[in-house]
């Protein structure tokens, strides 16, 4: 029951491509190790442990100056590498290090309760000394772990869906109360892992359970066959799609991802457990702009997702809304089976009965979807164009008659997405990757016209398949004309076309320009950079969208 | 010493390869040639259509089951000292592959010596690295950074042993390179505790053959064929170029695990993006430790490092070491 065994689990999670195989590893970690290192290996595996107890930057100085090693060639090695616990893990490798008597048996909970919360105690030299010292004394196979725990960057290609799955297996009950249960605090204890694995579900569980989502299709042209009266209109929000739970007292707030998110939304559940009735609804979560009652971009909304606990300042920053757009079960009733028109029926006279509630207002962060209502298909057309003045992404078109049904259903609810803007630019820099990407040039700047010179105006990195990435890569190597550290200047040569949401004027930039989301959607290799587009296509594009 | 000009090197570096104009001969030229001498016969170290081939006596027998039987080529013992022009040039064991050298060149008491492919581990199917003193050395550097530090060859022969025997219903596919590596690995995994079947591409199986030819002993081991039974080859391993790991080759098996050997898979990061289920960190190349002890034994003062990024190598020897660090250009 040791670090060594987690590590070993570390490693074959690691080298498994295989969902089914990762999932017969961790149940059988689980049936062959102790409560309390369960909880702390699902503690680590579900990335609660990010916390960090020192900088990759301070491990590789510590390492460059207990070793005597040359600060630039850790520098260089990283490049290579792209995480500073393995490149330190590999580099102490190198150091034939004098071997102390081994922390062979350490066990997951000691090391993670007590050992490295301890540094904290210690001062700067004690801490050194201290770390110098474990790294002699625990075996080679563990030092990834210790230092990816160390620096807070643990992190593996399990998600929390994978554990809930495991453990799903292992005791026989719903993967949906098992994500109920690793929902909030979960605080590594035998305790908290015994309360995990238990095979009795109370009602409160069987209660936050949500529904299956029904999704969008990509539009279709034969709907435009169809009489525009046959559908409803609603704007496409960039948010995140929640169902909204509130049953026997409880409200439960889950994403299309299975996860319970109740944490992150405290100001939500608390107002929602203030209404009478009980109810089940599919919507949307946005960070809404109140003033010109518009959705505030996704990147905002990014501050909340992964912020548990947010506190009072963070909630009135990021004001957040749900817009529910239908109304799946009320008071105990699944109304799935009946038709989108008489739910919505449903949803706009339960909503206005909640909202004149006195004592209770709920506007300030609950609303149901605005319905748009189109003459015929060329309207339909102008509204989805104009979709980007309120921040969204195109129309949703749901049919009338449709039911409730589960997963991306044919004939029931279509997306039609507004076209993305689109350039032609020059790339000039690039840049390597971390991570999965280390030792490949992946992070590209991009360039426009203006006279006889280029000038940077967006930075993308997605968008080329691993193909392109490796010649582009090899194109980059050729073609630099300097080094700045991991930065190349490049020859302009080669031009891409960059999609983006939004444009805007910026001073920040050198362009004066700003663009949302770029990313690479073609490989112009047909175009020759005297083809690629100037800054004044750019604010002509923005002058056509305001 | 004096300092001189690319162009008055004995070597220098001529369309990207190595060339000596005094002796008009080409060291593992990339295009065909008059003269060529042959380190080792990897396909990245000789071309086809040369019009004379010097090499050693097994890298001859090797290019030969490559290139064909109809190519001149002279050879010489590992040690043995022959004349062109004026200049003493020598063979010996590089530890890299069978009949892999080191090519030693001797010109008015000045001696150059080119590394060639290296490695200073254990390896029984080639005779090991010989230390050969230079005053200027030209050496690859591969994997020429401290992350690289590789693991005794017989711990990874043990974790593909285990790694086989963990996963009884799988066919465990290993791709690795079928000249050299595959044959060590063979005779590693013969030490292990895996004593099930052992299958070889074609490619394997004929270098298998050439090496047992030349009295190295290695395992036994059966030639795939295209209709192998799968369940058959549960639970054994199948050694595979890694030329067929991307395609439709893997469809003729089911149920099955992949791996590669290769030093770069010591990087998390390259064994994530190369696709294949695990990586083995075992190499037929130096790591960090092993060029560094190579530079330091061969006493050169002159060092020039090809194949690889060597700029920190580079700047790390002359940090620390009284070497100088020569580059050819290109």
């Amino acid at each position: 029951m040791s670090l060594k065994n987690f590590s070993e689990l570390f490693v074959e999670l690691d080298s498994s491509n295989s969902i089914n195989n990762k999932i017969e590893v961790l149940k059988n970690y689980f049936l062959s190790n102790d409560p309390i290192d369960n909880s702390w290996a699902i503690y680590l595996l579900t990335g609660k442990s990010n916390k960090r107890f020192i900088s990759g930057r301070y491990l590789k100085n510590l390492f460059s100056q207990i070793y005597e090693y040359p600060e630039w060639l850790i520098d260089t090695c990283y490049l290579k590498v792209g995480d500073s616990a393995e490149v330190i893990t590999l580099l102490l490798k190198n150091k034939s290090t004098p071997r102390k008597k081994k922390l062979s048996n350490i066990s997951l909970n000691e090391l993670l309760s007590k050992t490295i919360p301890d540094l904290s105690k210690l001062n700067e030299e004690e801490k050194n000394l201290q770390i110098k010292n474990l790294w002699e004394k625990l075996p080679e196979d563990n030092h990834l772990i210790f230092n990816k725990i160390l620096t807070g960057t643990f992190r593996i290609g399990v998600s929390i869906g994978l554990i809930t799955k495991s453990i799903s297996k292992q005791i026989n009950i719903d993967e949906e109360i098992i994500s109920h249960r690793l929902m909030g605090n979960f605080e590594p204890s035998i305790d908290s892992y015994e309360f995990l694995i238990n095979k009795n579900i109370n009602l409160q569980e069987l209660n936050s359970k949500p529904f299956p989502f029904l999704l969008a299709n990509t539009i279709e042209d034969k709907i435009f066959k169809h009489s525009i009266n046959d559908f409803q209109f609603e704007w496409k929000y960039d948010g995140i799609r929640m169902q909204l739970i509130k049953r026997s007292g409880n409200v439960s707030l889950w994403t299309r991802g299975q996860e319970l998110v109740n944490e992150s939304f405290p100001e939500l559940v608390e107002k929602i457990s203030h209404i009478k009735d009980d109810f089940v609804l599919d919507g949307e979560l946005l960070v809404w702009n109140f003033k010109e009652q518009i959705a505030f971009d996704f990147s905002l909304l990014q501050k909340r997702i992964n912020r548990k606990s947010p506190t009072r300042s963070i909630q009135i920053k990021y004001p957040i809304i749900f817009i529910a757009y239908d109304l799946l079960e009320i008071n105990g009733r699944d109304i799935r089976e009946i038709k989108l028109e008489n739910r919505r029926i449903e949803l706009e006279k339960y909503f206005s009965k909640w909202q004149n509630k006195n004592d209770n207002n709920i506007s300030d962060i609950f609303k149901i979807s605005d319905l748009i209502y189109p003459k015929d298909w060329p309207d339909a057309l102008t509204y989805k164009e104009k979709s980007r003045e309120n921040n969204t992404e195109g129309l949703i078109i749901k049919k009338k008659t449709s039911i409730y049904s589960s997963g991306r259903k044919k004939g029931f609810w279509w997306k039609y997405k507004v076209d993305p803007m689109q350039l032609d630019a020059v790339l000039i820099y690039a840049k390597g990757g971390s991570g999965r990407r280390a030792g490949l040039y992946t992070d590209y700047s991009f360039a426009l016209w203006k006279d006889q010179e280029l000038i940077k105006f967006a930075s993308a990195y997605s968008g080329l398949t691993n193909i392109e990435i490796k010649e582009l890569d090899k194109w980059i190597r050729k073609n630099t004309i300097e080094k700045f550290g991991p930065i190349r200047s490049l020859k302009p040569e080669m031009v891409f076309e960059i999609s983006f949401e939004k444009i805007q004027i910026s001073k920040r930039h050198k362009s004066g320009i700003a663009v949302r989301f770029p990313r690479i959607t073609k490989w112009r290799k047909d175009k020759n950079i005297n083809d690629a587009d100037s800054l004044e296509n750019a604010y002509e594009l923005m002058k056509k969208i305001s | 010493m004096v300092l001189r000009t690319k162009q008055e090197y004995l070597i220098r570096y001529k369309d990207g390869n190595l060339y000596c104009e005094l002796a008009d001969i080409w060291i593992d030229p990339s295009k065909p040639v008059k003269k060529a001498l042959i380190t080792h016969a990897h396909f990245d170290h000789f071309t086809f259509g040369c019009e004379e081939y010097i090499s050693t006596n097994e890298t001859a027998i090797l290019l030969k089951e490559r290139i064909g039987d109809n190519i001149k080529i002279k050879t010489f013992e590992y040690g043995e000292e022959f004349k062109i022009n004026g200049i003493n040039i020598s063979f010996h064991p590089s530890g890299h592959i069978l009949g892999s050298s080191q090519i030693r060149f001797i010109f008015a008491e000045e001696k150059w010596l080119i590394s060639g492919d290296f490695k200073l581990q254990k390896d029984e199917t080639c005779k090991r690295y010989e230390i050969v003193k230079t005053d200027y050395l030209i050496s690859e550097c591969t994997f020429g950074l401290p992350i690289f530090k590789w693991d005794e060859s017989n711990k990874i022969a043990n974790d593909i042993s285990k790694w086989i025997t963990n996963s009884p219903e799988k066919s465990s596919l290993l791709f690795c390179y079928s000249l050299g590596k595959a044959q060590r690995l063979l005779n590693e995994i013969s030490k292990t505790n895996f004593k099930g079947n052992i299958y070889s591409h074609g490619s394997i199986h004929k270098m298998n053959n050439s090496y047992k030819k030349l009295g190295i002993d290695i395992k036994d081991t059966i030639k795939i064929e295209n209709k192998k039974k799968i369940d058959e080859l549960k639970g054994s391993l199948i050694l595979l170029p890694p030329s067929l790991s991307k395609g439709s080759y893997l469809k003729n098996f089911k149920n099955i695990q992949t791996a590669f050997a290769s030093g770069w898979m010591s990087i998390r990061a390259l064994r994530k993006r190369s696709g294949y289920d695990k990586g083995f960190p075992i190499s037929d190349h130096a790591d960090w430790d092993g060029i560094l002890e190579v530079v330091k034994k061969s006493e050169a003062k002159n060092v020039f490092f090809h194949h690889g990024d060597s700029e920190a190598l580079s700047k790390f020897l002359v940090e620390n070491e009284s070497i100088n660090v020569l580059f050819f250009g290109k």
